[in-house]
């Protein structure tokens, strides 16, 4: 039985908090304050820091509301993890760190940092506007207020899950692809908009569809599915991203877009092949210069070591082509059936 | 002699040939088999599932569908196979409507999907039926005096609706494995986390972005090398390592071996006889 293990079973013990600090007005860098707490079982890591900020050190900054999992104010990262401060107990964290006894408390990242764990939210608010992130209403103006405008419950269960959203960033704060470029549209945002999108009421989807296939948009999630595994409120939020690229596909075919037209190549390839024809994969995606100005130094290399992938005709089909060929033939018709189905409602 | 369906990857077949050789000169040791299912096809990476979802379930089912036929589960060396193929395998089985639509038309070729084979990574095997204790009294060079970084990848841990084999935030699996082998594994931040491999030819900065900061954290903690259990995350980490390292004004290098290289290390087999050599990066 590991160390850990047995004090998870205490009732109650000393508890450090290694906590970020920073307060730029008089800190040239950030910094770590410990603070040592004696704490029963059953407390949320929230409580411990108004504990600390009561009876310890009231310079601690924090953002704290509802202490029930509803509003998303107290998002932080609890041993390098985003998740909110109030719903996460003490006890289970003491498991998972790496120094035993001590708990790392962090602010989210990919936000800019105001003081000690507040971060900045206004690049979120900022992207939710770029990408109108609200139902923009095809009604009439002059029948609002004198027409319901109903919504069915089997619509509803298309976005039910996103309505869940309670913008407390930690999708934000985990997504990979944020922090490699800082105009990425973002895990919360493309599930807003998914959501947006959806709905019957909504009179812009096109709009925002447009927006959503630019640079930065929902082509460059690199379908690390951590901002769905660090959801506070469980939401499938890659089924979201998933959504809105099968409706760019539907809606505006695979040509405008490199992430569209990478995502045909593969449709293509098991249809003539049943395999990937990796060699002309960059080339269908970006075209020729692209492929030339930014893959040929490192395909020498590849040349050197053979690791190249053969060309084209040199790509064996799988056995039992013929087969394959036929039976997708066969679903696309199903395909067309769906479609002409969906239009006639 | 234990037997599975073993899937070929498409990645394994054009650029990363040394996972395929490498377990084929150790399965044997182990007492497993792989069976190559020849009649299999692209899995459709991550990609076909929104360019039609079903297509996406048919082209799957039939591939699970091949491996029911001889009674095995199917095994997958790479991760974005194995998320994917498990995707279509949990929407087939969660539908009676798609199963039937799908089987229908599988129903020409002889084949249908009935949902009795497990789809598996490699190293799940090795763990789950090999055994980790069996291993340890199989290995002749115990890959003593390594500081080895485990990078798991994303597509064996997440979503864990899917995969749901190890934590997929904190995963110990491939620790567990090298510690098997005789390696100490170090503890670092980019174990679990993205190599940018999806984003390559859409977003290639923000690729190299990415495997730079993996690549830089493994350098800083002194690691030997890298450890792969994805051909994905392999390309990204070491075709692509110079270009993402330079793009962010980092120097340096660091081997990066796939996880049926280092089973073989471990089982005596040579860099040559492994194909380690024919990485771009090597020691």
């Amino acid at each position: 039985m590991s160390d850990s293990t047995i004090k998870h079973h205490e009732e109650s013990r000393d508890v450090t908090f290694r906590v970020h600090r920073f307060n730029p007005q008089v800190d040239s860098k950030p910094y770590f304050d410990d603070y040592t707490i004696k704490l029963e079982k059953g407390i949320t890591v929230l409580r411990a820091l108004n504990y600390i900020k009561e009876h310890v050190d009231s310079t601690l900054t924090f953002r704290a509301f509802c202490q029930a999992g509803i509003c998303g104010s107290c998002a932080m990262r609890i041993n390098s993890m985003s998740k909110l401060a109030c719903t996460t107990q003490v006890w289970d964290e003491l498991d998972k760190a790496r120094e035993p006894g001590v708990i790392k408390i962090e602010p989210l990242r990919n936000l800019p940092h105001i003081k000690d764990l507040v971060v900045e939210m206004d690049p979120v608010v900022g992207k939710m506007k770029k990408y109108s992130n609200w139902v923009d209403s095809r009604m009439p103006e002059e029948q609002w207020g004198k027409k319901e405008f109903l919504v069915s419950e089997e619509e509803f269960q298309t976005y039910d899950k996103a309505t869940d959203c309670i913008l407390c960033a930690s999708c934000v704060s985990e997504c990979t692809i944020l922090r490699a470029h800082k105009e990425y549209v973002s895990p919360v945002v493309l599930l807003r908009s998914y959501r947006m999108n959806a709905d019957s009421r909504d009179g812009i989807h096109d709009q925002r569809l447009a927006g959503l296939v630019q640079d930065h948009g929902v082509w460059d999630c690199t379908h690390c599915y951590r901002c769905q595994e660090t959801c506070v409120k469980n939401i499938p939020i890659m089924d979201a991203i998933h959504g809105i690229r099968e409706d760019a596909i539907e809606r505006r075919g695979t040509k405008d877009t490199s992430g569209a037209r990478h995502a045909e190549a593969f449709m293509d390839d098991i249809e003539k092949k049943g395999k990937l024809v990796e060699a002309t994969l960059p080339i269908r995606t970006n075209g020729i210069a692209w492929t030339l100005k930014n893959l040929l130094p490192m395909a020498v290399k590849m040349i050197i070591k053979r690791r190249t992938p053969p060309p084209p005709p040199l790509v064996k089909a799988s056995k039992g082509i013929q087969s394959l060929r036929k039976e997708m033939k066969e679903m696309a018709s199903h395909v067309t059936k769906d479609h002409e189905k969906k239009s006639g409602e | 002699m234990k037997r599975y369906a073993y899937y070929q990857s498409c990645i394994n077949e054009a650029m990363t040939k040394e996972v395929d050789r490498s377990l084929d000169l150790w399965q044997h040791d182990l007492g497993i088999e792989m069976v190559k299912l020849h009649e299999s096809v692209c899995c459709g990476g991550s990609n076909l599932d929104y360019v039609s979802p079903k297509q996406f379930a048919l082209v799957n089912a039939r591939n699970i569908a091949l491996a029911e036929k001889q009674g095995l589960d199917l095994v997958v060396s790479c991760n974005t196979c194995l998320m994917t193929i498990r995707t279509a395998k949990k929407k087939l089985d969660e539908s009676p409507a798609l199963r039937a639509e799908v089987n229908e038309i599988l129903k020409e070729e002889g084949l249908e999907y009935r949902g009795t084979s497990d789809v598996r990574h490699l190293l799940w095997v090795l763990i789950d039926d090999v055994g980790l204790d069996v291993i340890r009294k199989k290995v002749k060079t115990p890959l003593t005096k390594l500081r080895i970084a485990p990078f798991y990848g994303c597509h064996i841990l997440r979503p864990s609706t899917v995969l749901g084999k190890d934590d997929p935030l904190e995963p110990t699996s491939l620790d567990l494995l090298l510690d098997a082998l005789g390696a100490k594994t170090i503890p670092y931040e980019h174990k679990n986390r993205c190599c940018g491999f999806h984003t390559l030819l859409v977003a290639e900065e923000e690729s190299l972005n990415v495997a730079a900061e993996a690549l830089k954290e493994a350098m800083d903690e002194k690691a030997d090398f890298i450890v792969t259990p994805c051909p994905l995350c392999h390309t990204v980490l070491d075709g692509y390592q110079a270009k993402a390292l330079k793009h962010n004004g980092l120097k340096g290098a660091i081997p990066v071996y796939h996880l049926s290289e280092v089973v073989g290390l471990a089982l005596g087999y040579s860099d040559r006889q492994l194909g380690i050599k024919r990485h771009i990066v090597t020691a």
